[in-house]
């Protein structure tokens, strides 16, 4: 049983990737705790399928079909939350993929560019159409999702680890330039989370248990374990938080791995 | 054809390239090059096969997968 405490009571919040992973348990957490949601997704089936949950548990939202690579996408996006909901306060920039790839000089073109469109280039339009609307409101809290792959080498796919080192060093600017303006921007770093994209993209079934073994604390993460530290960036509780990157891998930093 | 078969047996063995190729039809389709007509398979009956796998797809089951939805295609593409 979770203890419900208005922590976003009256809040109006955008989650990019909504559908599914940390997006959508953001936009379960956020509602559980007074907040009216948009969720923003291309995958329209399982954005639905949010959408759905959430007004089960009793919350006030909509779905969103948007191509977060898509500028002019993304400025219907925030019009149509401001005018279904008369404001914005928080935008979560959840909406990302991870390709695997071959090492760079391997890398095609087509590759970087889809992770870079959605990645790096949807998060910049999506902070670039939601930040006039939030000064519109007096304000608001922007929460970046990266990845512990921003911060180190990252086999795997290198134009997903310059991806979120980009959205990390977003993150920082950005913050810079607005929360004297009333804006906080912070990002997060999570390591494994057990999501679709962490189970489809570590290929196999026994790849996951190696890699949950990996861990100080024998699990990768819930998304429920980064929807409680994007609810506290989104409060008002993090009211003095801002440009600020945390890394939430369950210790697997501090043990080397 | 082959373009599109290439596209397929990615998204089989990768999660995310398979997103991509659900849910950015167009934008794969262009960076692909394919056709009209394949793009029309893509956003079809491609879509359908694909939208269908489970998550992740074993490694050991990935070429009779691949080999499946090849099938699909051919047929598509044929009718």
């Amino acid at each position: 049983m979770r203890l419900m405490t208005d922590r976003l009571k009256d809040k109006i919040a955008i989650i990019t990737g909504g559908s599914s992973g940390i997006g959508r348990q953001t936009a379960l957490r956020f509602v559980g705790e007074g907040a009216s949601v948009a969720i923003a997704d291309r995958n329209r089936r399982m954005g639905e399928e949010t959408l759905r949950l959430v007004q089960e548990a009793g919350g006030n939202a909509i779905f969103v079909p948007v191509d977060v690579g898509d500028p002019d996408q993304v400025a219907r996006m925030v019009e149509q939350t401001v005018a279904r909901f008369g404001r914005l306060d928080v935008l979560v920039n959840a909406a990302a993929i991870l390709i695997r790839t071959p090492p760079l000089a391997e890398v095609e073109e087509r590759d970087w560019d889809l992770m870079m469109d959605v990645n790096l280039k949807g998060l910049f339009f999506c902070c670039k159409y939601a930040i006039p609307a939030m000064l519109d409101s007096g304000g608001g809290s922007i929460v970046n999702i990266a990845s512990m792959a921003g911060l180190r080498g990252y086999g795997m796919s290198l134009p997903y680890a310059v991806t979120k080192a980009g959205v990390i060093h977003l993150t920082t600017t950005a913050a810079a330039q607005y929360t004297e303006q009333g804006i906080r921007v912070n990002v997060i770093a999570p390591g494994s989370v057990d999501t679709p994209q962490f189970r489809g993209s570590t290929a196999s079934t026994e790849a996951v248990r190696e890699r949950e073994e990996q861990h100080p604390m024998g699990r990768v993460g819930t998304p429920d374990e980064i929807a409680n530290v994007i609810l506290f960036l989104a409060s008002d509780e993090a009211s003095y938080v801002s440009g600020s990157l945390f890394v939430v891998d369950g210790g697997l930093a501090s043990v080397g791995r | 054809m082959d373009a599109l078969i290439e596209i397929a047996n990615r998204a089989v063995a990768d999660y995310g390239f398979r997103q991509a190729a659900l849910w950015s039809p167009g934008d794969v389709a262009a960076r692909w090059e394919l056709s009209a007509t394949e793009t029309a398979v893509l956003e079809g009956a491609l879509h359908d096969a694909l939208d269908a796998l489970p998550v992740p797809v074993e490694p050991a089951d990935v070429p009779a997968e691949q080999e499946r939805i090849a099938g699909i295609i051919r047929e598509a593409l044929a009718g």
